[in-house]
Parts: C-alpha cells; structure tokens; sequence
C-alpha cells in the first residue's frame, strides 16, 4: 500500500507542476490595455481610409455616376450590387471605428481626460450617421456589447438621428472642460487643435439637420433653422476642413490612388466629365487628368457593354488622386452650401446667392484657381445667380463638384435630387438609395428589415 | 521431535511452490531470429503451467523448468513453437519469421508494435517501395489513392507544393483538420509555409525523403489514436524509418532518378485571335484582354497569314527532375546503423521555377548494457525553392497565359524604352514577371529522436523517447516595380523559427496469466511548440535587380511568436483471452496551455473488442478461411484545437487597408476584431467503429471492411461570425457539432502465384458522409453559415459546399432570360455546389516474371464540385476550349419580363461573358479516373552478379499520371486545389501552375 501512496504523491506532485508548465497563454505579441492617444489615430486613419474611401464608398461614386468601370455590363455601374460587399465597411464602422471609440471615451472618462471623450463623441456621430445614410435602421442602443448581446435589435432611423444630435452636443461640452491628456500630434485630423473640433462638430450638427428636410415629422424650414443656427459656430475657413493627408511613400498611398491603379479599371464617368466641360469648369483639369494615352478629357460612359481601351480614358487628376492626396471628408465649402441651401429656405434665393457664391469661390480658389481670372469669372457669371427656381440645382450641383469623390453627394441627391442622374443604361434596377444589409449580418443577426431593397427609400428620405 | 516434523510439514504446504520450485533447475537461454539477431520480447512459457518468462533486450532468458518439460515459445511477428526440454541448463532457440500475412506485426500509436490480428481497430500499411514507386518527393502525394478513408488533395504543380491530408472527414470548421504526422513515435510538424504571396506553400513533411521510410502506417479512427491524444483525434500518419541490422556487413546503395515533366494544361481555343466582335486588335497600338476576334485561318497581316503563337507552349517548359540517394547500413555485435543522404533537384514547368532538396539522415541502435539499448535518428534537411505568383492576382504569369490571344506575339517583353510590352492593361507581361517577380524559400530542419529503452525485468519495459523537431525558414519575395500597374515594388524577408519538443517516458509491462496474455501500458508525456515570425515588407524599390531590403524607400516590420505546451498521462491496456478474444482499453489525461485555466485538463479514452472468430470454424471452413475477426470499438478524444492566446481580447498595431502603423511617426492601435473567449474548454470526438477482416486461401485473399461513425462535438470555431454590431466580427465558441461516417473496404488478393509469374492486385474503397450538424445552436439566432475562403460551411450540408449565383429558372426549371436575350442570375446566393466526393477508390496491379515486374496503379474520386475559374475568366476573355463556339444564338429560355418563350437573338461572345457572372455556370463535377502510376521494372538476374562485388541492380521506368478521365471537368487535372492546403483553399481551379505528367527513369545497384 505504501507503494501506492508514493505513486499518488508523485502524481499528484507531477500534475501540479503540469499546471504550472501549461501555465504559458499570456499573449507577448499585443496588449491588453492602451492608452486613448494609441487609439486616436488608428481609428481615424480607418475613417479615411476604409469608411470614406471603403468598398462602400466607391460604390456610392458609382451610383452619383461619378467613376464608371472598364468592364461590361453587369457591373457596380448598373447597379450590380451583392450583401455581402457591405461586410467590410459594416465591420470598419462598428468594430474598427465605434467600438473602438467606445472604448477611447470610456478610458477618457474614467481619467479625466474629457478631450479625447469630446472628439471620440464627434467621430462616433460622424460615424454612425454615415452608417445610417447607408443602410437605415442600424443597431445602436443595444450595440457594442460585446458577447452580453451578439444579437443586437435594430433602432429606427429616427432615433439615431436624434442620438446623432445628442452626442454631437455632448461632445461639444466635453471639449469644453479641463482634460487631463490633450491629443496633439496622434491627432491627425487637427493636431490636437479643440476649437477645430468644436467647428466640425457643429458642421454635423448642420448637415445632420439638413438631411432631415424631407423627413416626415420634421419640416424644411425647421430644419434649415437649427442648421444656420449651428453653422454660426461651424467652420469658418478652408483650414477648418475635415481632411487626411497621406504622405504618398510607398505603402502609404491615398486610397483613391489605389482605387485607381490599372488593375481595378476604374476610371471617372463620361457623365461627370461631360458635366464639367459643359459647364465650361475651369476646376476641369485640376479634378480631371487627361487621359494617358490621348492626352484628352474623357470620362467612359457608364452601363455600356464594351470594353475600351483603359488609357483612352481619364482619371482623378493630382489633388484628388495621387499618392499624397488628401481624402476631404468634410470641407469648409460644405458649411458654406449648407449655409447657402438653408439662407435659401428660409429667406430666399437672393439672400442665398452670396452665400452660395462665396462657397464656390472657396473651392475654385482651394483648386488652386485665381478668382479674377477670365475663364472663372466667366463660369461665375454663369453659374453665380439663384433665383427661387435654380437655387436648389444650383446648389447642389456646384456643392457636390467642391465635394467630389465625397459619400455626401449621394445623401444630397436623395434629399433634393441633385445633381440631376438617370438611370444608366443597361441597369439592373432604379438608382440605389440605399445599401443592402451586409451579408454578415444576415448570418449572425437576423433583423426585420434586412430584406430591403438598394431602391428602398430611407426614413429621411420620404417622397 | 515430531512437533518439528509437524511444524517442518505446515511449512512446506505453505510453501508449496516454493518446495516445488527447489526441486527444479534453472534454464538458461538466448532467442535469435532467423538471421542470428537477439530477440527481445519473447514469452517463453512452460507448457501445461503458469511459469513464464520473456526474453531480455540481448535475446536472453533464464526460466525455472522441470527437468522434463516442454518450452512454449511465441513472440510478435514469428511463428510460435515448441521446444522439449530433457535436463539441459542451456538452450539456444532460433525463431522463424511468421507467414507475414497471417502474423503482420504493424506499428501502432507511440510506436508499440503489435500483431495484426490482435488488433482491435483499423490500420493500413503502405510499405517504404511502394511510395518510392510514386516517384513523389512529398510523401503526401506518394500516398494518393492508396489508403481507403484518406483523402489527398495536391494543390498546384509548383515544384515543391503543398498537399492536404484528411483522414476520414474534415472534423473541424476552421481548425486542423490534417492528419498528425509521426516520424519514429515522435509527432512532427507538416504546416503549410512558404508563401509570401498568391499560390500554395510547402507543406513541411516535404522535408523528409521517402527513400529513409520503411513503412507508413495510417491509424485511422479514434480508437486507434486516442494514445496520441488531442492532435491524433484527426487520424495520424505514422512513419517509420529505416534501420540498420546487428552482426550485417555495410551495405551500399546508390538510386539515381531522372524524370521529365510536361504540363497539364487545360484547352483553350486557337481559332479566333485577339479583339472584340470579331475585330481584329493587333495588341500593340489596340489592347483588350478580349480574345474574341477574326479566324486566325483567315486572317491576314500586312498581307500574309498571321502566324499563331500557341502561349502555352512556347510559355512552359519540360520539367526535369533529378533525384539522387546513396544509403549505408549494417551492424557490429552490440550497434547497427543507417545513413543515408539524397539530393533532389526539380526544375518546374514554369520557368525559372525550382525546389531542391538535400536530406541527411542517420540512425545508430547501441546496446549500452544488457539491459538499454538506445536508438538514435537524425535526420537534417535543406531545401530551397523559387517560385512565382499563382492563381488570379494581377502578378500571376500562368493567368495571363492561359488568356492570351494566339494572335499575339508575347517576346521580346520589354518595348525599346524599356516599358513592358503587353497585349493588354492591367496585367504584366507574363515574361516580364518571370524576371522581375520571384518567392524564394530556404528551410534547414533538424528532427533528431532519441530513444531509450530499459529491460528492467523480462515483463517490464521502460521506454523513454525525446523528439525534436526544429526549423528555420528564410524567404523573400521580390517585386519589380511595374509600369503596367503602376506598382512601386516590394521585397519581403520573412524569417520564420520552430521548434517543437516532444518527451514520452513510457512503462510496459507484459504478463500471462494461463490464458490470459496482458499487456499494460502507462506513460506520460510533455509537448512543446514554439513559432516565430519575424517580417519586414520594403516597398517602392528603385534600384534594378538589387534585392536587399535597404531598396525600399519605406519598411514596416513585425514580429510574433506563439507557444503551445501540452502535458499528457496514458494508459492502455490489452488483454488478449487463449488468441481469440481481445480487449483493449485506453485513457488519457491531457493538459493544455491554451484552453481556458479551469478547462485546461480533460480525460478521454477508448474501449475495443476484437472476436476471431475463425477460431470456432468447422474443419470445412478453416479449409479455406486463415483468419476471420469482428471488431468493435468506442473512442472519446478531446482536442484543444485551438491556437494560443485565444481567451483575452487584446489591441492590436493597426494595419488598415494598405496602412501599416506606426504611420506617419504614431503607433495605433485596434482592439481586436475577435473577442475572446474566456471559458473556452475542449471539443471532442466521439467515435463508433466496427470491423471485419478475414483472410482467406493460405493468404490468396484478404479482405477488411470498416464502418464508423464520428461526430465532433463542443466543437471549437475560432472564428465564428457575430455581428460586428456587438463590435466584434467574430469569436470563438465551443459550439460546432460535425458528423461523419463512413465506409472502407479494403481488399487485397493474389490470383496467380508461382514459381516464375505473380499477380496481385490491391482494392481500396472509401465513402464517407461528412455534415454539420450546427455551428453555433447556442447563439438566440443559430448561426446557419460561415464563410471559409472559396467555400462556406452550412448547417445541414457537408463541409465545404460552394455558395453563389445561379441560373435563374421558372418553376419547372427553364432559365429565365432577359430582354436582351441572356440568361438572368438569380436576385440572391445559394448553394452551387459540394466539393465533397462520393466515394474514392483505388485499384494497384503488380505483375512479377521473373526478374521483370509492371505495375499500375489507378485511382477514382467520385463527385466532388469544382469551381473552375479558368472557365470562370475564360468566358469572359473568350479562351476557353467551349468559347470556340461562338456564333449567335437563341439562348433556350422564358423571357422574365413576359412569360413568353425567349426569341432573342444573342452574339456568343455576350453569351459567354453573361456565364461569367453566374458562378453556376462554372460549377463542374469533379469526377476523375486516374492512371496515376505505371511501373515497369527489370532486376538484374542474381548470376550474372554473383561473382561482382554488386548485390542487386534495379532499372525501372515509371509514369505518372499517364491518362485522366475526367467527364464533366473541363480544366486539365481536377484533383487540385489550387491555393494550397488549407481548408479556405479546397475546391478551385484557378491559375495555379499546372500539374505534370511524367516519365521517370530510375537505376538502383547495391553493393
């Protein structure tokens, strides 16, 4: 028997020294905890980079009828769109960019470093309002919960426009206190500078108001009310501007650069180029570059069956599609047509036209364009009048030309039906107004509304 | 006086056998085999009463025998026999080697050899020549076809590729579901590694050279491998190497194999040429991709016929292989060893494509005492490959080949400016990639494996094994920059270290007990494995041709090491009761580092019984029937199949898109996209099997049938989809349930055999029925489908089932075109497809007369779905075979729009590129009939040799994939996968390099 108790002894020994021995899943390759100015400026590089500039988001240039692709019909052009193309930019809104925010303005809080809590307040209503423009209903209140609810409902439309405003809101009064971390150069969409924050935050706060023009329930001329009232703390210069800058070393290209590479066949529409050539644009060859192999401006037509020869056929020229472009995700002009589009509600078209005038005259000049030269004087003449009939077209046309290669022109279209598109020829159905629900989330939660359709409209987007 | 009497009497009745023993003498003896060799093992027993002994590691014994009796002398693998015993002190017994057949010793789970026929579950051997007459250097491919329930999926023809290796079903969603590879009792490492790029790795078994492997024995259920525990839970693979022999004098061998490959490429049409609507584009100053232009046969440029350029072949070369080996064994009274080393050298059909090989190996088996013996194996590899970019990334040059028009001339590359010179955007010229883009790789791998084995007393055994397998990998991927791209270029240096530990200490002990014989086994072991990867990614190089990483203008570098331990204790008895009846119990005790701290221990085991029944058959029926068994077993094996550090949710540096951080002089991170899970414990395999083996007319016949029946449960998915709006796109659960059963036959038979000419054929036969029975049923919503690379996995259908648009159809089942005339794709994804076959059979034929043997060697897979996305692009391009047929149609079909029977008329071309877009149309039955070996060879006659100094002299001429019959599957070789062998990569045929049909040449002399 004594045997026996020396082996038991032994095995007993020799198990809890195994514990110990598998005692090894500490992970040395990634951290636990990270402090919010780590987290900063990964979540705003995903902003840009793959919200702005994301699978999505080119979409949406197809649909605005801004790019067209070297490729036969079916195509993104005619509106060939599947579910599960929205996996990546669904997972980049709540994974890459809200959850992480959560998390951001969580550790803010808790250390008293209000700063960082104001501006992830901001970016997480820029955020999920960009999801809501896409798909409508989305998880909100029951989100971000981990694995307490891998399930979450969906919240209307409407009360994610209302938290919209809210958050908005409580992000302006936190930049407002004492913070224990100021963001400096992990910032780097402002550097750091808070009133710059405070200036976009308002800025949402105004195309928020103004997406909702249709709504029902809400009127146009509230609407255009509370809009002026936020601009008048909005953005008051091209400094202002929401933009990221990409350094344009290898590796670190402008998404669109990328987008644009040979290989993807993508190339700007015959439509946008046609636009801008007939309205004598003198911002034509800085957006547009001359095709490779003609030297000359042509867009492809969207929807055609052929294929052309890709260098016959232009791209974004250098602001807007080289390596070191900036990606301008909310631009001081949009305050300005904001502003413009709201003066115009409320107080009419000639109480509209200095607004609206000022805010094209900002971007020509942004464009690197001298406002007394003939040709711009010339398409100021032309385009520089509103009056109660134009004043909306107007607008939105010149607005979504200072916003080119911007998701805010198919939310603009939507809302007012500028800039004026038809359906493409060869399409597959109406012009989209909304994405389809990613097919991720078909799978892992299923929702009632997830049948929608890309023709469906929104809840802000009532006939 | 008589009180001491008494008491003297009580004493020797007490002592009976004591007083029993002291009238008998004891008996000293040596066991040897046929050749002298010592036997250790051996039960000696005296027949007619319980006393028993067995023989020391040098063969010897010693035994208390009456003066008078008989020895009853029986041991693994040789032929029991009586030995009369009439007052000597000393005996020295030789051993005959039992009918191989009848009493096949095989090697079971930790390299226990045991006898065929006491066993209680399914094995299958395949012998060392049988692989080497393969002609494979990856011994994964050597096994094709020929073990019933495998399933070997090679995936492209690049030299040095990689293999999958599934025993009787996938078991797991996304974790390992290759078998466990062992190498002389000692677990071995066979990941996939080596690709910086689009295309396959190297599976790492290629390391070891077929030609140091004595036999493979495959352990296929549960029951079989439970002793390996979590990781044997997949099926294990165990390979035993050669050894050396006692008293032997050296032995030389020298092989050498010269082979000659030329590609399987699939069809592609040579009638029409470049262009689009049948208008010539010249492909110089007019590019397209599209090949749908004029007849080549009337088509004329500057007034002649324009020549044609067949791209592939002036595109791929013959491959040639060469395959060296020089091997030494032998022995002195108390060691023996074998050495042996080899070069391979493959130069791929893709130009400037290559996979070379050095492999040493040595084993030297000392007797250090009477009672240790050591054995002590090492085996070193060096091999390095080149290789280029695979399947459809833009850099790949096989894509661009199979869709270039013949109307195109593809050289010189470069234009006079030095711009590359293509027929097409948005590609490389194919040539130009053969120059400017290459994926080296350089792996050194050490396996040394010591082994200890101490005959503390002749029923105890102790065996201590350490096992090492250790690796570096060094490669490096450099790109041009492309003008066609417009990419920057690249270079990638990746280092990658393993190093894998692997300690039995194991105790046997063997027993009689009249007819009872025992065998019991406990162990322990302790398991270790370390990886490290070390990265560094240049990009935008400006220096022509140079390839140190110090020509990128920006470098981003990353580095991540995992380690896994594992702690098992085991124990297995066998009790065999008078030859007929066997039962076998198994359990095990695992510990595992990446489970979670309360989960981390789990037992498992096995219970099995195996009846030979043809112990109780009339004397009619043993006429004819050798040996007929029933068997029957259930196994549990928990497995931890999941990688280390999976509980916690950590950040990680960010890498978003093209971005790498640290970006623009910040760090930044993300919090990781999977969440943890805490409480994560172990999944588990429940496994039935039952069995019949029989032997039958002295041996003529054999036959073996097994069905089984497994489910995984509690199965881990890491990985499994959440919805990212919980802020975590997915998780890991313990949450799978994967059943699979299956049928295998087995089937070997001798029609002829005599003097001069033999005939055996060799059967095998497998169907398995793979399904998941859920993926996460605990969820409030089920999780019904998860994607995993080109397939998805569903809840109901077998493992891997392809997932997309199909033909859309009226409710009888006519396709639905458009107003155009075109077939439509249904508005929503469905299942296209199942890449899992049938049934998989094998069927092998050996002819022997006299010196000259020919055999070949077939083999069928029965169903299986293929995505062919050669097809896929072709239809779009115009290049396939099928596109030749292009004229304008009237596609057969009702009109969407208004019911009525479509009358529009369709060119081909827009026919064909409408297929493109409908994933069905590409979907094809992967039914194949291989003949995948044909031998022919000729043995130098012994007397012409008999008096050279040359023992044996073999030249034989073999073919490999000689004739493919594949109905349905319009690509060249349907057996391939063609993105590597993980579970994401199976059932597509893509761009990969194509796989080869062979001739080889080999001469084999020992001296």
């Amino acid at each position: 028997m004594k045997n026996y108790f020396i082996i038991l002894f032994a095995a007993l020994t020799a198990i809890s020294g195994c514990k110990k021995f598998i005692d090894v899943n500490n992970d040395p390759n990634r951290p636990i905890n990270v402090q919010e100015s780590l987290i900063l400026p990964a979540v705003e590089t995903v902003i840009s980079h793959s919200l702005f500039a994301g699978i999505n988001g080119i979409q949406v240039q197809h649909f605005v009828q801004a790019v067209a692709l070297n490729q036969p019909v079916p195509n993104t052009g005619t509106y060939q769109v599947i579910s599960s193309e929205s996996n990546d930019d669904w997972a980049a809104v709540y994974s890459k960019t809200l959850n992480n925010l959560k998390m951001m303005i969580d550790k803010a809080d808790a250390d008293g470093s209000p700063a960082y809590s104001g501006i992830g307040k901001i970016l997480f209503s820029y955020t999920i309002a960009t999801a809501t423009d896409f798909w409508g209903d989305i998880p909100l209140s029951e989100s971000l919960k981990g694995a307490e609810n891998f399930i979450p409902t969906y919240d209307s439309q409407e009360s994610v426009y209302a938290f919209i405003q809210q958050y908005l809101d409580e992000g302006i009064a936190a930049l407002d206190m004492d913070s224990e971390k100021q963001p400096g150069s992990d910032d780097f969409f402002y550097s750091g500078d808070l009133a710059k924050w405070k200036k976009l935050a308002y800025t949402l706060k105004a195309r928020y108001y103004m997406h909702l023009v249709k709504a029902p329930g809400h009127t146009a001329a509230g609407q255009a009310a509370l809009a002026l009232s936020s601009l008048e703390k909005g953005m008051t210069s091209t400094d202002d501007a929401l933009k990221f800058g990409y350094p344009g070393s290898a590796g670190n290209e402008n998404p669109w650069y990328i987008t644009f590479l040979p290989g993807s066949t993508l190339v700007l529409s015959e439509h946008l180029v046609e636009t801008l050539k007939s309205r004598k644009d003198p911002r034509l060859p800085v957006i547009v570059a001359p095709a490779a192999a003609t030297g000359l401006y042509t867009g492809r037509p969207i929807g055609t069956p052929g294929v052309g020869s890709l260098e016959d056929y232009s791209i974004p020229a250098a602001l807007y599609g080289s390596a070191d472009s900036y990606n301008y995700i909310v631009n001081y002009e949009e305050a300005l047509f904001l502003k413009a589009e709201a003066t115009f509600i409320v107080s009419g078209s000639l109480a509209a036209t200095p607004v609206y005038l000022e805010a094209v005259k900002t971007n020509l000049a942004k464009l690197g364009l001298s406002l007394t030269s003939a040709d711009v004087l010339a398409f100021l003449a032309d385009r520089g009048t509103l009056t109660d009939d134009n004043a909306i077209r107007l607008i939105m046309e010149e607005k979504s030309t200072a916003n080119f290669l911007n998701i805010e022109n198919w939310a603009d279209w939507r809302r007012t039906g500028y800039p004026a598109i038809s359906k493409v020829p060869n399409a597959l159905s109406d012009i989209p107004r909304r994405f389809l629900y990613p097919q991720s989330e078909l799978i892992s939660n299923p929702q009632p509304g997830q049948a929608a359709k890309m023709t469906d409209r929104l809840w802000w987007d009532a006939q | 006086m008589i009180k001491l009497l008494k008491c003297m009497l009580l004493m020797v009745l007490a002592m009976t056998w004591n007083s029993i023993a002291f009238s008998q003498t004891n008996l000293r003896g040596k066991v040897v085999d046929a050749k002298g060799d010592p036997l250790p093992g051996i039960s000696i027993k005296v027949k007619g009463t319980s006393g028993g002994t067995a023989t020391a590691a040098d063969g010897s014994f010693v035994l208390s025998v009456m003066p008078s009796s008989i020895l009853e002398v029986s041991g693994v693998g040789y032929r029991a026999q009586e030995f009369p015993i009439s007052g000597q002190t000393e005996i020295n017994i030789t051993l005959t080697a039992s009918n191989a057949q009848l009493d096949e010793v095989v090697v079971t789970a930790l390299g226990v050899k045991r006898e065929k026929r006491n066993l209680t579950y399914s094995t299958q051997e395949v012998k060392g020549d049988e692989l080497l007459k393969s002609k494979e250097p990856n011994v994964v491919n050597a096994l094709a076809g020929k073990v019933a329930g495998m399933q070997i999926t090679s995936s492209s023809g690049t030299p040095g590729a990689s293999s999958r290796i599934v025993i009787r079903g996938n078991t797991s969603i996304f974790g390992e579901n290759q078998a466990l590879i062992v190498v002389d009792g000692v677990p071995i490492n066979n990941d996939e590694t080596g690709n910086l790029y689009s295309g396959p790795g190297t599976n790492r078994l290629s390391d070891i050279d077929p030609s140091t492997i004595e036999s493979v024995n495959v352990l296929k259920g549960a029951a079989a491998t439970a002793l390996y525990g979590s990781s044997g839970a997949r099926g294990v693979v165990m390979i035993t190497t050669k050894n050396g022999a006692l008293n032997r004098k050296p032995t030389l061998s020298f092989s050498q194999d010269l082979s000659f490959e030329k590609p399987l490429v699939p069809e592609v049409q040579t009638t029409y040429g470049q262009g689009d609507g049948g208008v010539f584009y010249n492909g110089e100053n007019q590019k397209t991709s599209a090949v749908w232009g004029p007849r080549m046969d009337t088509l004329t440029i500057g007034g002649r016929p324009a020549p044609v350029y067949n791209q592939m072949d002036l595109f791929f070369r013959t491959g040639v292989t060469s395959n060296s080996t020089v091997s030494v064994n032998g022995g002195g009274a108390n060691s023996s060893y074998f050495a042996s080393y080899s070069y391979f050298d493959q130069k791929g059909t893709v130009p400037q494509t290559d996979y070379r090989r050095h492999s040493i190996f040595t084993k030297f088996t000392t007797k250090i005492t009477d009672k240790i013996t050591s054995t002590v194996a090492v085996t070193y590899s060096n091999s390095g490959s080149n290789r280029k970019p695979e399947g459809y990334v833009l850099e790949s040059p096989v894509w661009t080949i199979y869709t270039a028009p013949v109307s195109w001339n593809p050289l010189p590359y470069s234009n006079d400016d030095g711009s590359q010179r293509v027929f097409r955007f948005s590609r490389n010229n194919p040539y130009w990639v053969l120059d400017h883009i290459n994926n080296a790789a350089t792996v050194n791998r050490f396996i040394p494996v010591i082994t200890l084995n101490y005959n503390a007393t002749n029923w105890l055994t102790i065996t201590e094994r350490l096992g090492a397998d250790i690796y570096t990998e060094q490669s490096k991927y450099v790109e041009a920059p492309s003008d066609m791209l417009a990419t920057r270029g690249q270079i990638i240096d990746r280092n990658y270290n393993f190093r894998q530990f692997n300690n039995d200490l194991m105790v046997n002990a063997r027993k009689d007990f009249g007819r009872f014989n025992t065998n019991l086994l406990l162990g322990s072991n302790i398991y270790s494995s370390y990886n490290q990867t070390m990265q560094a990614t240049g990009k935008g190089t400006s220096i022509e041709g140079f390839e140190n990483i110090s020509n990128a203008s920006s470098i981003t570098y990353y580095e991540n090491n995992y380690l896994v331990r594992k702690v098992g204790f085991y124990a297995q008895a066998n009790i065999e009761y008078n030859r007929f009846l066997n039962l076998s119990l198994t359990g095990r005790y695992d510990g595992s580092s990446v489970l979670a701290k309360n989960n981390s221990f789990y037992p498992y085991g096995s219970a099995a019984l195996a009846f030979v029944f043809s112990e109780f058959l009339g004397a009619n029926a043993r006429n004819w029937v050798d040996m007929a068994k029933l068997r029957a077993s259930v196994a549990t094996v928990g497995n931890d199949g999941v990688g280390a550090y999976s509980l916690l949710t950590p950040y990680e540096s960010a890498n978003i898109g093209s971005i790498v951080f640290p970006y623009n002089g910040q760090s930044g991170f993300l919090l990781s996209s999977m969440l943890g899970y805490p409480n994560l414990k172990n999944e588990r395999l429940n496994e039935v099997e039952l069995g019949f083996e029989g032997r039958f007319f002295k041996n003529r016949l054999s036959l073996e049938a097994s069905y089984f029946s497994k489910k995984t449960v509690d199965g881990i998915i890491p990985g499994v989809t959440t919805s990212a709006a919980s802020g975590y796109t997915s998780t890991t659960l313990n949450s799978a349930r994967l059943q699979n059963k299956g049928l295998e036959v087995l089937l070997n038979a001798t029609p002829v055999r005599n003097s001069k000419f033999s005939w055996d054929v060799a059967v095998n036969y497998s169907r398995i029925r793979n399904k998941v029975l859920a993926i996460n049923d605990q969820a409030a919503e089920p999780i019904l489908q998860l994607g995993n690379g080109f397939t998805q996995v569903i809840k109901g259908q077998p493992y891997g089932v392809i997932y997309g648009g199909r033909f859309a159809r009226t409710g009888d089942g006519k396709l639905l075109v458009d107003d155009g005339g075109l077939p439509l794709r249904t508005d929503t994804d469905s299942i296209v497809g199942n890449i899992t076959p049938d049934w998989m059979g094998g069927i092998g034929n050996t002819f022997r007369y006299g010196a000259f043997s020919f055999s070949f060697f077939f083999d069928v897979k029965m169903g299986g779905d293929i995505q062919n996305n050669v097809d896929g692009y072709g239809y779009f391009y115009g290049t396939p075979k099928v596109t030749e047929d292009r004229g304008d149609r009237v596609v057969p079909g009702i009109r969407a729009s208004d019911g009525k029977v479509n009358d529009v008329t369709v060119h081909g071309q827009d026919y064909w590129r409408r297929l493109n877009s409908i994933l069905e149309a590409v979907i094809q039955d992967g039914t194949f009939v291989k003949l995948r070996n044909v031998t022919f060879s000729y043995d130098l006659p012994k007397r012409l040799i008999e008096k050279t100094f040359v023992k044996g002299a073999t030249f034989s001429v073999a073919g490999r994939n000689l004739w493919i019959y594949s109905p349905h599957f319009t690509g060249a070789d349907p057996e391939v996968s063609s993105f590597g062998a993980s579970n994401g990569s199976q059932g597509i045929y893509s761009f990969s390099t194509p796989t080869s049909r062979s001739v080889n040449f080999s001469l084999k002399v020992s001296f």
